[in-house]
């Protein structure tokens, strides 16, 4: 609730210094209304993804209603939500389907209804132009290769990878698995339980998992996560077994680029990798709404394609990149301003 | 008059069969640990390395400090639910009050504690006073909880203080400082259970209420008590998780309340109320996740953890159950009469 108030706020705060701003393509001349529907919205990552899908809506000022809906983790109330949207006569609704399939039908029969329903990131099912208008995907698969890419370069000779990723099977990870064997052969050696060593994305069951795969392997070249700031709890167990940090590839956060500076000097091997962790994925989902409620042009691309945002070694494209002063879960590489991000997580 | 000699009965053939109790809880724990251990020493020796002992005590303190927590309230027939709110909360409170600021970090931890006790009161006069079903009274406190660990943090988690993080996780002398925190729990908790005038009367009221009352103790008192310490030993867990994993979540809690019951029961606390085994209950909690880094270390996923823990709950009970046949049918009719007495 708190969340929403202030998003609300913030929405309106934008709205009226963005109004002014170029009316980008992908909005159109027709009037329309807008809802972003989130599964779950209580953590860091979301509360900044919510801010950004605003933030995106307010560039567009044929969008005259913005709504948001947050379906705390309660797949019926996420069916529910997505039910009162398309009943109250929303024009178009961009939404995160965290509970996958079981969202398809109430999808469907508001794509039905004549709204405009955009599913992003997380597979629904279904098909489209039949269950919803658009689907904006999220390439895990790319943030593989590009890891995997950044582990041959920093060890051209092969080695020992621990793979760490959230809930057992989800598709994230087993995409990114599939995204660095397309360029990893077998020189590198996945040390973990196949296809990754299961952590629910929890930092404590993290500290747990990493712990014991440390003691179980002597020789860990580099960690490889899709949740970056997750493992800052964790590393410092290394210390405990009197060995460096080892490489790490995953996705960036501010707190980990804050741990890496901290910790660099004690750790000869700690280099850090990150791609963006996606933030911006919501916007390209907002644009494609937009852009077919009001008759607008569509945008080019229809996956979202996390940018490599961090390299420790190279620099490029960014050094890693601290800022003490700003909250440590925020996420420098998100399109949106730090201390809008510092104000949407609250702080 | 068949009341008073069952009453009188009960005490006497109490006594004799109780004096075996603890021992049979304790030996069976230290056997399943020591088992476990050479267990490890065999198939998983990276388990009990210093190294990955270094990295799961900390855990493994986390539990037992929750078990006991737990244990008191099962001592009095109770079950608390309201844990996983418990410990949650006090993480959250803990990281955003003090906000990263050292400075700000004793203030926080103080309201941290004012928090559980005021959940602990309402659950112990929910329960213990309004004589409320433990399980509904504080299932309704763990979503209160949950409401105010929204309030407080909107689900967001923040970094703990730098002087939070020495303190949980730093070591005194080569040991993990969150183990010498539980060590020094249980020692309180068993001074005070077995030593002082309240703790041994705390014991006999959970054996049997109404014998108790009749004997002129403050039944509800206690038991209303009972609730209140267990929210302190939650509190002083999440204050401790929140220096242990350095970003914590808001839900830290959640996974916690299922190794907490299994643990009390490992340790061979009758789930209907009576005596309590604090030190048991922090063997089992070492037992219970040695098990789990065990598991991790041949392999098997962490996702299976949940599994191993439940089936601990079931050996345990099964253990507790086996125990109860051997004793004379006598025990099941007196637990039918407490019962009865209850009601009524």
């Amino acid at each position: 609730m708190t969340a929403a108030c202030a998003v609300a706020t913030l929405t309106m705060g934008l709205a009226a210094s963005t109004a002014l701003a170029q009316t980008p393509s992908w909005c159109g001349p027709n009037e329309a209304s807008l809802a972003l529907l989130d599964g779950f919205g209580g953590n860091s990552w979301r509360l900044v993804t919510t801010a950004s899908g605003a933030e995106e809506a307010a560039k567009c000022p044929s969008i005259t209603q913005y709504e948001y809906a947050d379906g705390q983790g309660d797949t019926q109330k996420a069916i529910s939500d997505i039910n009162s949207m398309a009943a109250r006569g929303i024009k178009a609704m961009v939404v995160f389907g965290d509970a996958g399939p079981a969202v398809l039908p109430a999808l469907t029969n508001a794509h039905r209804a004549g709204t405009i329903v955009v599913p992003y990131r997380v597979n629904v099912g279904g098909t489209e132009g039949e269950n919803y208008a658009k689907f904006i995907g999220s390439s895990f698969f790319e943030d593989g290769v590009s890891w995997g890419n950044w582990i041959k370069e920093i060890l051209p000779e092969g080695g020992n990878l621990l793979f760490l990723s959230g809930p057992a099977g989800n598709s994230q990870g087993t995409d990114e698995l599939a995204g660095m064997k397309s360029v990893l052969d077998d020189k590198y050696v996945f040390i973990n339980p196949e296809p990754f060593a299961v952590t629910n994305w929890d930092p404590s069951l993290t500290q747990q998992v990493l712990s014991a795969e440390i003691a179980k392997n002597d020789k860990i070249d580099v960690i490889v996560s899709d949740f970056g700031p997750s493992l800052v709890g964790a590393l410092p167990v290394f210390a405990e077994f009197g060995r460096s940090i080892p490489a790490l590839a995953t996705s960036d956060g501010n707190s980990l680029s804050c741990f890496w500076e901290e910790n660099k000097e004690a750790n000869p091997d700690f280099k850090l990798f990150t791609v963006a962790t996606g933030n911006d994925n919501v916007r390209l989902a907002v644009q494609w709404a937009v852009a077919l409620a009001t008759g607008g042009t569509p945008p080019t691309d229809e996956i979202f394609k996390a940018p490599v945002y961090e390299n420790s070694v190279s620099g490029t494209p960014n050094p890693v990149t601290c800022r003490p002063d700003l909250p440590g879960s925020i996420y420098l590489s998100a399109e949106m301003a730090d201390d809008a991000q510092a104000k949407a997580v609250g702080q | 008059m068949a009341q008073y000699q069952q009453i009188a009965g009960q005490d006497g053939s109490g006594l004799d069969l109780r004096s075996l109790k603890p021992a049979r809880g304790f030996v069976t724990v230290v056997i399943s640990t020591m088992a476990l251990v050479a267990v490890c020493a065999i198939f998983a020796p990276s388990a009990i390395s210093a190294g990955g002992l270094a990295g799961s005590l900390p855990f493994a303190a986390i539990i037992a400090i929750v078990g006991l927590g737990q244990m008191l309230v099962v001592q009095q027939g109770g079950f608390d639910l309201s844990l996983a709110g418990g410990v949650s909360l006090a993480v959250v409170i803990t990281t955003h009050m003090s906000g990263g600021d050292d400075a700000q970090l004793l203030g926080s931890i103080a309201f941290a504690f004012g928090c559980a006790v005021v959940a602990g009161v309402v659950n112990g006069v929910l329960v213990g006073v309004l004589r409320l079903n433990a399980i509904v009274a504080t299932i309704g406190m763990n979503a209160l909880l949950y409401g105010a660990v929204f309030a407080v943090s909107g689900g967001v988690p923040r970094i703990t203080t730098p002087l939070m993080s020495q303190i949980a996780a730093g070591k005194t002398l080569g040991i993990p400082n969150s183990v010498l925190f539980a060590l020094g729990i249980m020692l309180l908790v068993s001074f005070v259970l077995k030593k002082t005038v309240i703790g041994r009367r705390f014991e006999a009221i959970g054996a049997n209420p109404a014998a108790a009352h009749a004997a002129g103790l403050k039944v509800q008192l206690y038991q209303a008590m009972a609730y209140v310490f267990a929210q302190l030993h939650y509190c002083v867990a999440g204050i401790l998780i929140s220096g242990i994993t350095r970003e914590p979540t808001a839900f830290q809690g959640d996974s916690l309340l299922l190794p907490s019951v299994a643990v009390v029961v490992l340790a061979g606390t009758s789930l209907l109320g009576g005596r309590g085994f604090p030190i048991s209950t922090v063997i089992a909690a070492f037992f219970l996740n040695q098990l789990s880094q065990f598991a991790l270390a041949v392999g098997v996923p962490f996702s299976a953890q949940t599994i191993i823990q439940a089936l601990a709950l079931v050996f345990g009970i099964g253990v507790y159950s086996l125990r109860w046949k051997q004793a004379a049918t006598k025990r099941a009719l007196k637990s039918k009469t407490e019962e009865t007495d209850n009601e009524v």
